[in-house]
């Protein structure tokens, strides 16, 4: 390895140099990938893990946050059926109709992952691991694509220290009726490290749905780090969507890059329950003109948990349409944290940015910070953003409560209303029913 | 049977209620009248146990009860309703979500058997189709975008459907157009049972003409400065609230 720039060092800095010093031998690649994964890891020994005086990491201190560096997890086959992901995930994403591909414990899992149906379906796709021996020139591409973020440290690690994941490609035109739901599983009274990255490409006028979701099998110490990198071709349209179950421990980081082509439409959706500590990056580029993302998302937080989202997106190219609202549901100690950046090149004319965060605070001592930046270079645009932070409205809860609703069950009522405004703005009733009784089981209802 | 006691009630300090006493037995509807401030409204709220109204003095007993010491939900269930005079829109919950919820907690907490989806469904259709609500209103989130007529059928449609011992209506005739306020009082009039007791609380005689009450009553700084039959709202709608502390022509 080459020296390292950084002159100082936190243990646990050193100790992410150390896990990839240990792997290297056995991450999987060719020469290609490995020039890769050295390129990364050195970047990352340059920048070191990003603190509080790193303005993107402001409220997420994650030099402070992580404590110790759990070892790899891959190649490690865990018991996984139907009812350890109904356990995982809930049952309203057990049942979901979809094509399905699970990782578990950092391990592709070809046997519950239902590859066959997507190849005939049309879609090229294999297990990342197995890809990386010999790269196709489309996730070649994408890692290049990728590489031009390493300034962001959790792509940095992901690339030097990736393992497991899918790649897939949608050739042009293909519309898969079902969605893929990608489902990341930890192991059993583990203490690990897992890094996965997902290549998506969409080809010109193609269209599919990704979810992904996120749960726990029982892990004691999980360190996440998962990046899916999406590059959607002119006209194409890409529905990213996540559930972030994890396990009340875990730590999770995770970042999903998007290059938007013309007339085509990025849209992501993240809801998050899970995890002490959620760091949720989206980036979306427009490359092309007339295209559009929607990014949107709920958090619901309690204890002490803390949950970041942070969003960048590059209006490059005239003629594009950004839309992101975010709804955070805090309790008890619990942190929430909004951070979105939009930003309008000089050549990006005529672009329509707005972009929402709010906050219902159900304690005294939950926290909600919240950070709009709008750095505008053009001057024909239209750009918006807001934020609130509120309580229940107490006449809202009377009005419940004068019907006869008892207390717990009109604030919950409330709760739901406020959330569900998100989910109702998916525009997909089975997933947005999904997550509405995700919210259900958070607040401890039962939806009718 | 409604009993008030020497009601006194203070709202952020202020005394509102002075000492208001009215009795309405069951089956007997009584109208409360009166000029801005006199208390009709802040009546209504201590009356549904709305939280920053304090009550510093005297009593209220519903069938025996005292209905002070009863959280607002089980005020609901033991058979009080309050229509508002402005209901409040709640988007993300449908009114259809929102009116089954209301039935079934209210039915679960009076020992009943919760309803059905069909049974419910068929209970609500029915009711509506009397106030002229259109089921797909129903679907809408609750009271956004309603109009005010929308909003005050919405209101006596939860009153029909929860089945109250005492209904209390709060200045329900405004913001209605005529038409609108036909069809509001007849509904409030087939409510009408010798079972079920009636506060109907108004600034204007007009809504008396439809709802005909067995007494009227007019609160004037916080107590009953008079109490009489139907023929007082038409003196009152002569001579205005001149001598009961408002301005003639305010009114």
């Amino acid at each position: 390895m080459n020296a390292p720039v950084q002159q100082f060092r936190t243990e646990v800095e050193q100790d992410l140099l150390d896990l990839f010093e240990l792997s290297a031998d056995a991450l999987p690649g060719d020469a290609a990938v490995t020039a890769l994964r050295q390129k990364a890891i050195r970047t990352y020994a340059a920048a070191g893990l990003p603190h509080r005086r790193v303005e993107a990491w402001k409220y997420t201190d994650l030099r402070v946050a992580l404590k110790n560096v759990p070892p790899l997890l891959a190649e490690v086959d865990v018991q996984v059926g139907e009812s350890e992901i109904g356990a995982a995930l809930g049952q309203a994403f057990l049942a979901l109709p979809a094509y399905r591909v699970v990782i578990a414990a950092g391990e592709f899992r070809g046997d519950l992952s239902d590859i066959g149906a997507l190849r005939d379906a049309g879609v090229e796709v294999g297990s990342l691991g197995q890809m990386l021996e010999s790269p196709p020139a489309w996730l070649t591409a994408s890692f290049d694509e990728a590489g031009r973020r390493d300034d962001d440290v959790i792509i940095a690690l992901n690339t030097a220290l990736m393992t497991a994941g899918v790649a897939l490609r949608l050739p042009e035109e293909l519309t898969l009726q079902k969605p893929i739901h990608l489902i990341h599983l930890d192991m059993p009274g583990a203490s690990g490290s897992i890094f996965t990255r997902n290549a998506v490409v969409a080809e010109p006028g193609a269209s599919a749905t990704l979810i992904e979701s996120f749960g726990t099998l029982g892990a004691t110490d999980l360190q996440r780090n998962s990046v899916t990198t999406v590059s959607a071709a002119e006209r194409s349209a890409i529905h990213h969507i996540k559930l972030q179950r994890e396990a009340l421990e875990a730590t999770h980081l995770t970042v999903w890059a998007a290059n938007v082509g013309a007339e085509a439409r990025y849209n992501a959706f993240q809801v998050n329950t899970g995890a002490a500590l959620a760091r949720n990056q989206i980036y979306v580029r427009f490359d092309g003109e007339g295209a559009a993302t929607d990014i949107s998302g709920a958090t619901l937080a309690q204890g002490s948990q803390h949950c970041d989202t942070t969003l960048v997106v590059e209006h490059n190219v005239p003629a594009c349409e950004s839309r992101e609202l975010f709804k955070l549901v805090l309790n008890d100690e619990a942190r929430g944290v909004f951070q979105g950046k939009i930003i309008v090149t000089p050549d990006a004319q005529k672009t329509d940015g707005k972009q929402m965060s709010q906050a219902l605070l159900l304690s005294e001592t939950a926290e909600f910070d919240s950070k709009p930046e709008l750095e505008i270079y053009a001057d024909d645009v239209v750009c918006g953003h807001g934020a609130t932070s509120g309580q229940i409205d107490e006449d809202l809860l009377f009005y419940l409560r004068a019907r006869g609703l008892p207390e717990a069950q009109a604030r919950a009522l409330l709760i739901q209303a406020f959330v569900g405004e998100t989910f109702e703005a998916l525009d997909d009733e089975v997933i947005g029913d999904a997550f509405a009784e995700v919210a259900a089981d958070w607040l401890g209802v039962k939806l009718d | 049977m409604l009993k008030i006691k020497n009601l006194h009630a203070k709202v952020d300090g202020r005394e509102i209620l002075n000492g208001l006493d009215l009795t309405i037995p069951a089956g007997e509807v009584h109208a409360i009248m009166g000029p801005n401030g006199s208390g009709k409204s802040t009546l209504s709220y201590v009356l549904a146990g709305k939280e920053d109204y304090e009550v510093t003095d005297g009593s209220v007993t519903w069938k025996g009860e005292d209905l002070l010491d009863m959280q607002p939900d089980e005020r609901a269930a033991a058979g009080v309703f309050l229509a508002f005079q402005y209901p409040m829109e709640i988007p993300g919950v449908a009114t259809m979500t929102f009116l089954r919820s209301a039935v079934n907690a209210v039915r679960k907490a009076r020992g009943e058997e919760e309803l059905s989806t069909p049974d419910f469904l068929r209970t609500v259709k029915e009711k509506a189709k009397h106030l002229n609500i259109d089921i797909e209103m129903l679907r809408r989130p609750l009271n956004v975008g309603f109009s005010g007529g929308e909003k005050k059928r919405n209101e006596i449609l939860q009153m029909s459907l929860l089945e109250p011992g005492l209904c209390v209506l709060d200045e329900t005739d405004s913001g209605l157009d005529i038409d609108a306020l036909r069809v509001v009082s007849a509904g409030v009039n087939a409510l009408r049972s010798p079972e079920r007791s009636m506060l109907v609380i108004t600034h204007y005689q007009r809504l008396l003409n439809y709802i005909v009450p067995d007494r009227v009553h007019v609160l004037s700084n916080g107590r009953v400065a008079r109490s009489g039959g139907p023929e007082l709202a038409l003196e009152l709608e002569e001579s205005g609230y001149a001598e009961y502390g408002e301005e003639a022509s305010a009114a």
